[in-house]
C-alpha cells in the first residue's frame, strides 16, 4: 500500500476530506478505511452476483450478512469498528426504511445530529456514534417501539425480520429518543397525518347522464354555438362549455357523457347546463340517472422511487416495462384502483368511483413507496 | 318394425334391429336380407333425418390443433431458431403459445395479433431464462409495431396469469456489447479505435451499474444508456486518440445503430461523473469539462462507491420544506341555479343560423364542383 500509485491513495484523502459532524478520527481510522473499501467490494459483489445489476445497496434485497455483522458489531463494540462502517452504511440504508413510520419534520430534525450517519465518521461522541448506541438499546425501543407497533403495519408486511432485528436504529441520539416518543403520534389522528399532508388532486372526473329523450344531433350542431358533430368520425356531438371547464359527448339516443370537471359538484353543475342546452334547443330533456363513472388523481411524493424494486416485491399487483412505458402499473386490490407510478416520485391514480377511493389507495401505496426512498 | 323402410329384397316392411358381432344391423325378418350395417353406412332416407353440427359445436374442434395454431406454432419454432435459443426454450415458448391459444379471445383474434403473439411468447420465455432479447429487436424481426406489441404483451401477461420478471441488464450489456465490432481491425476501423473486448465490458459494466445507481436507469429505456456507457468506455480506454470520435461516428464503425436518447443519456452520465470528479481534490483543481473528464473515468470509476456516496449526499438533505400548494377550494354545489342568459350565449341567433346554413352550403358548392384545368 505504501508503494501504490496515486489512485491507491484516494481513499486515506477521502476520509480527512469529507465533511464529517465530529472531527475525523486520526490514524486509527486510516486502515480500516482501506480495510472498509475491500470488505465493501466483497459485500456488494456478493450483492451483485444475486441480483444482477439491481442496486447493491436496497435495503430490500440485501443478503442475510449485513444482519450477521449487526449482531457481530453488537457483542463485541470495540473489536469491531472495521466492519462497524458497513454496517453502518447498510443500516443507514434500513434507517430509510425505519425513519418511514415517523413524519418528516422529526427527521428534518434529527439533520443535525448524524441521523443518516455516512460511515466516514467513524468515532464520534458518545450520544451519536452507533457503537455506544448498541449496548443500550433498549431507551430507544422504549421510545420508538410504541410508536412502530401502532403505526407501520406497512412495515410487516415488506420485512418482518428486518425490522425486528434491525429495529434500534442506530440513527436515533440517545438524547432523541424521548422527545421522539412525544412528537410521535401513537395513533394517526386523520390519515392524512401518515401521509404527511400530501393529499391527491382530482385532475378529471367523467360522469355520464341520460337525457331520456331521442336528440336530433344536426339541429344541435346548428343551432348551437359550442357544438361540433363529425358523423363520419364520430357519431356524436361534442359540445363544450366555459364554466366549468367541460366536454361532454352527446349522443343521439340521448345519453351524454361529460368530462374534464375537477369536482364531483362541478362534473354535476356542467352535466346540468348542457342539459339546459339541449332543452333550450326545443328537445324535452330531463336529467336521469346522473353518475361518476371515472375519477382521476395525481400527487407528487417529492422523493424519487426504485421501479425495479417495487416490481420485485409487489410483482403480484405492479407491472413495470421501461421498454414500453416509463411508469410503474400498479393494480391496487382495495381499493379497485389502477396507480402509475413514476420514477420522479409522482403518481396518478385512477378508476375511482368516490373521492374516497382515491385517498384511501394513496394511505396505501404512500408507506410503500417510502420503503423504497432511496438516498 | 314399421315405419323404416320396405325391404328392397322382398318389399317386407317387417323390419328388425339385430346385433350381429356387436354392430347393430337392420334385417328384414321375413326374407333375411340385411338393409344396413348400423352406423357404417346410412341410406339416402335416413341421411335425409340427419341434421347439421357445426365444428366449433362438435368435439372435433378441441381434438384438433386448428391449422391456425399449427402455423402459429410452427413461427414459434421459426423464431427461435432465428434467434439461435437454446432447444428448451423452444418447448416453454410453444406450450405458452398452446396454453394462449385455449382463450377464446386468442382464436378469434387478428392473424396480425396471433403474429404478435409468437413474439410475445418466445419473449417471455427468454425473460424467464435471463436471456437478454428485447421487445425492439422481436419487433423488428416480426415487422411489428411496438403498441400492437405491447397491447398483447399486456393482455397474455394478465390472462397467463404469468410472473415475468425485468430484463436482466448484465446481460444485455454483455450481448450489446459484443455485438459492436470493434475488436478486430478492418477497412473501417482504424488500429488505433480496436480495443481489447474484456476491457470494453467490464468498463462498460460498470460504468451502467453507475447510471443505475444515479437513477439514469429506472423508468427508461435500457439500450440506450448501455449505448452512451460502452461509448464512453471505448473512449477511456484510449482518450488520446478517441476523444475526437463522436458518438454518431463511434456508432457508424462499430456497425450498431444509434438510439436517439442514447446522446442524452451521455450528457446525463457525464454530468455524473463530473459531479463524481467534484469530490476528488486533485480532479478539482483540474476543473474539468465534459471532455477532459473522460480521460479520468478509470480513476472515477475506481473509487465509484465512495465517490458517490459523498456526491449525492446531499441530494436527500436538499428536499426544502416547502409547503403544499392548496389549490383554490372551489364552493361548487352542483345545485346552483343556471341562468338563461348563460345558456343563451351557447345558442345561435336565428339569423346566426341563417348565415351558417349559407356559409355551409357555398362550401358544399365549392368542394363538389373539381376545380377547374
Amino acid at each position: 500500500m505504501a508503494s501504490a500509485p496515486w489512485p491507491e491513495r484516494v481513499p486515506r484523502l477521502l476520509a480527512r476530506r469529507l465533511p464529517s459532524y465530529p472531527p475525523p478520527p486520526p490514524t486509527v481510522g486510516l486502515p480500516s478505511m482501506e480495510q472498509e473499501e475491500t470488505y465493501l467490494e466483497l459485500y456488494l459483489d456478493q450483492c451483485s452476483a444475486q441480483d444482477g445489476l439491481a442496486p447493491p445497496r436496497s435495503p430490500l434485497f440485501s443478503p442475510v450478512a449485513p444482519y450477521d455483522m449487526y449482531i457481530l458489531n453488537a457483542s463485541n463494540p470495540d473489536t469491531a469498528f472495521n466492519s462497524n462502517p458497513e454496517v453502518k452504511e447498510t443500516s443507514g440504508d434500513f434507517s430509510s426504511v425505519d425513519l418511514s413510520f415517523l413524519p418528516d419534520e422529526v427527521t428534518q430534525e434529527n439533520k443535525d445530529q448524524p441521523v443518516i450517519s455516512k460511515h466516514e465518521t467513524e468515532e464520534n461522541s458518545e450520544s451519536q456514534s452507533p457503537q455506544s448506541r448498541l449496548p443500550s438499546p433498549s431507551e430507544q425501543d422504549v421510545g420508538l417501539g410504541l410508536n412502530s407497533s401502532s403505526l407501520s403495519n406497512s412495515h410487516s408486511q415488506l420485512h418482518p425480520g428486518d425490522t425486528d432485528s434491525v429495529q434500534p436504529p442506530p440513527e436515533k441520539p440517545n438524547s432523541d429518543s424521548l422527545s421522539l416518543a412525544s412528537i410521535t403520534p401513537m395513533t394517526p389522528m386523520t390519515p392524512i397525518s401518515e401521509c404527511c399532508g400530501i393529499v391527491p388532486q382530482l385532475q378529471n372526473i367523467v360522469s355520464t347522464v341520460n337525457l331520456a329523450c331521442k336528440l336530433d344531433l344536426k339541429k344541435i350542431a346548428l343551432q348551437a354555438k359550442n357544438a361540433e358533430y363529425n358523423p363520419k368520425r364520430f357519431a356524436a356531438v361534442i359540445m363544450r362549455i366555459r364554466e366549468p371547464r367541460t366536454t361532454a359527448l352527446i349522443f343521439s339516443s340521448g345519453k351524454m357523457v361529460c368530462t374534464g370537471a375537477k369536482s364531483e359538484e362541478q362534473s354535476r353543475l356542467a352535466a346540468r347546463k348542457y342539459a339546459r342546452v339541449v332543452q333550450k334547443l326545443g328537445f324535452p330533456a330531463r336529467f336521469l340517472d346522473f353518475k361518476i363513472q371515472n375519477m382521476v388523481g395525481s400527487c407528487d411524493v417529492r422523493f424519487p422511487i426504485r421501479l425495479e424494486g417495487l416490481v420485485l416485491t409487489h410483482q403480484q399487483f405492479s407491472s413495470y416495462e421501461p421498454e414500453l412505458f416509463p411508469g410503474l402499473i400498479y393494480r391496487m386490490v382495495k381499493p379497485r384502483i389502477v396507480l402509475l407510478i413514476f420514477v420522479s416520485g409522482k403518481v396518478v391514480l385512477t378508476g375511482a368511483k368516490e373521492r374516497s377511493e382515491i385517498y384511501e389507495a394513496f394511505e396505501n401505496i404512500y408507506p410503500i413507496l417510502k420503503g423504497f426512498k432511496k438516498a | 318394425m314399421p315405419g323404416r323402410g320396405r325391404c328392397p329384397d322382398c318389399g317386407s316392411t317387417e323390419l328388425v334391429e339385430d346385433s350381429h358381432y356387436s354392430q347393430s344391423q337392420l334385417v328384414c325378418s321375413d326374407c333375411g336380407c340385411v338393409i344396413t350395417e348400423g352406423v357404417l353406412t346410412t341410406t339416402f332416407s335416413d341421411e335425409g333425418n340427419l341434421r347439421e353440427v357445426t365444428y366449433s359445436r362438435s368435439t372435433g374442434e378441441n381434438e384438433q390443433v386448428s391449422r391456425s395454431q399449427q402455423r402459429g406454432l410452427r413461427r414459434v419454432r421459426d423464431l427461435c431458431r432465428v434467434l439461435q435459443l437454446p432447444p428448451t426454450f423452444e418447448d416453454t415458448a410453444v406450450a405458452y403459445y398452446q396454453q394462449a391459444y385455449r382463450h377464446s379471445g386468442i382464436r378469434a383474434a387478428r392473424l396480425q395479433k396471433k403474429e404478435v403473439l409468437v413474439g410475445c411468447c418466445v419473449l417471455i420465455t427468454c425473460r424467464q431464462h435471463n436471456w437478454p432479447l428485447t421487445m425492439g429487436a422481436i419487433c423488428t424481426l416480426l415487422y411489428a409495431d411496438l403498441d400492437v406489441f405491447s397491447s398483447t404483451y399486456m393482455q397474455i401477461v394478465k390472462l397467463l396469469g404469468l410472473d415475468v420478471p425485468s430484463l436482466c441488464l448484465a446481460e444485455l450489456v454483455k450481448t450489446y456489447c459484443s455485438s459492436f465490432k470493434l475488436f478486430q481491425a478492418s477497412p473501417s476501423v482504424p488500429a488505433k479505435y480496436v480495443e481489447d473486448k474484456e476491457k470494453m465490458l467490464s468498463r462498460t459494466m460498470q460504468l451502467v451499474e453507475l447510471a443505475n445507481e444515479t437513477w439514469l436507469v429506472t423508468g427508461r429505456h435500457p439500450l440506450p444508456i448501455i449505448t452512451a456507457a460502452t461509448f464512453l468506455a471505448w473512449q477511456s480506454l484510449q482518450p488520446a486518440d478517441r476523444l475526437s470520435c463522436s458518438l454518431a461516428r463511434f456508432c457508424k464503425l462499430a456497425n450498431v445503430d444509434l438510439p436517439y436518447p442514447a446522446s442524452s443519456r451521455l450528457q446525463e452520465l457525464l454530468a455524473v461523473l463530473l459531479r463524481m470528479a467534484e469530490q476528488l481534490a486533485w480532479l478539482r483543481v483540474l476543473r474539468l469539462d465534459k471532455r477532459s473528464v473522460v480521460k479520468h473515468i478509470g480513476d472515477l470509476l475506481q473509487h465509484r462507491q465512495s465517490l458517490v456516496r459523498s456526491a449525492f449526499r446531499d441530494g436527500t438533505a436538499e428536499s426544502p420544506k416547502r409547503i403544499c400548494p392548496v389549490p383554490p377550494v372551489s364552493t361548487v354545489t352542483g345545485d346552483e341555479n343556471i341562468s338563461d342568459s348563460e345558456i343563451e350565449q351557447y345558442l345561435r341567433t336565428p339569423q346566426e343560423v341563417r348565415d351558417f346554413q349559407r356559409a355551409q352550403a357555398a362550401r358544399q358548392a365549392a368542394t363538389s364542383v373539381p376545380n377547374p384545368p
